[in-house]
């Protein structure tokens, strides 16, 4: 069943180049994904990305602010959100992304689970724009 | 009732094959105005042809969906012919995870580069004295005189000086005047102030453009690079506006990770 449906990810690969605006190797570690559930504190809808924040608590009640980047306002629109109604300040979500290289509550944000049990991706999968896995040259 | 269904079979069929016909502007020519997805075979309205796994992506990581990014050296696609010291400089640039990618300081990232990436839609505008195209990507655009000629008095620019005549049903679009600052394809592919492009749009049927790009640099190349994709329609979708410099946080965080010597190279 995995192997299938890697067979059919990479069917599709084929079929559909896409790129962010920037690497995300550079600012992201692909090695180390994080899911984290908290609150929305703030939405950024900007150019080339966009941002949320989310306050997370720990085991002991500790609170830390999370920022998330993701997909620009355009792109977000293609993919179904609507600003200012698919998620507010104050709603509890669930994030699917991976950390920042620099060690900072800072990641990239693939996908978002809202309370309701419904998922969008708000940015694109871990490697895009980063240069993949050969360079486009051979050098002798 | 079984003729009620060849019937209603041959009908089917009828609609299909007029639905796949090229559309033809009134002096003849297929008609490309539309708005376009580029890098893909996939038919259908936006969400239709993106749904399920979104865009993006590289596939390297298996916990996500495979997506190629063009910034990735594409498999049905001939390495690059870079002459050896110019290969070697692609190189410092894929291992530096292009953090020098012009599309990273909110510059234009580059043709056929922009043509052909999937996340961000292109819009044509076809008239018979000119063509327009539309990239969201950067806000860019292009306005192409049909049959004319170069400009006498070009000065160097990012995305060229662009020239367009017609081969039968074929657009064919050439390119001079480029300055240096631009990458053609994926991760570091720069090319010199020498480059000459041929860019070829052929409407094969309703739903889809062949596009084809030929890049000719002789600093840089060894020989003639063509580069293959498509441009799929995406009725309903509008080209939307992206200001690239409006927050952009890239540059800064480079920096940021050069300084303090954390390591982002392969």
């Amino acid at each position: 069943m995995i192997r299938t449906a890697w067979t059919a990810g990479i069917l599709f690969a084929a079929a559909i180049p896409a790129i962010a605006h920037h690497s995300f190797g550079a600012e992201y570690d692909s090695n180390k994904p994080v899911t984290l559930t908290g609150t929305i504190t703030k939405i950024e809808w900007t150019n080339p990305h966009s941002h949320f924040f989310v306050d997370v608590k720990d085991d002991k009640g500790n609170v830390a602010n999370w920022k998330f980047e993701g997909y620009p306002p355009s792109v977000l629109s293609r993919t179904g959100w609507k600003r200012d109604l698919t998620m507010k300040v104050g709603d509890t979500v669930t994030v699917f992304g991976w950390r920042s290289r620099d060690g900072t509550n800072w990641a990239h944000s693939r996908e978002v689970t809202f309370a309701d049990g419904r998922k969008l991706f708000f940015g694109p999968p871990a490697g895009t724009g980063d240069g993949g896995t050969t360079p486009a040259a051979d050098v002798k | 009732m079984k003729h009620r269904f060849v019937l209603s079979m041959l009908l089917a069929i009828a609609a299909s094959a007029a639905n796949k016909e090229v559309p033809r502007a009134s002096d003849g020519k297929p008609d490309l105005t539309g708005v376009w997805q580029g890098g893909t075979t996939r038919r259908g309205n936006w969400e239709e042809a993106n749904s399920g796994l979104g865009v993006g992506g590289t596939g390297r990581d298996p916990s996500a969906p495979a997506n190629i990014s063009p910034t990735a050296a594409q498999p049905d696609h001939e390495p690059a012919p870079y002459q050896p010291w110019a290969a070697k400089k692609v190189l410092e640039s894929f291992n530096k995870r292009g953090i020098d990618d012009p599309a990273a300081y909110c510059l234009p990232p580059g043709l056929p580069r922009m043509a052909i990436l999937g996340l961000f839609p292109v819009q044509i505008v076809q008239t018979p004295e000119q063509i327009v195209i539309l990239y969201e990507y950067m806000n860019a655009f292009r306005v192409i005189p049909v049959n004319a000629k170069h400009a006498e008095d070009m000065a160097p620019t990012y995305l060229g000086d662009s020239v367009a005549h017609w081969e039968g049903d074929t657009l064919v679009v050439d390119m001079i005047g480029f300055n240096d600052k631009t990458w053609l394809m994926s991760t570091g592919t720069f090319h010199s102030d020498a480059l000459h492009m041929t860019e070829r749009y052929t409407r094969v049927d309703k739903d889809r453009i062949n596009y084809e790009a030929t890049m000719e640099d002789p600093k840089v190349l060894t020989k003639p690079w063509t580069v293959h994709s498509t441009m799929m329609l995406r009725e309903g979708t509008r080209v939307q506006e992206y200001i690239c410099a409006e927050n952009n946080l890239d540059p800064g965080r480079y920096e940021n990770l050069l300084k303090n010597g954390i390591n982002f190279q392969r």
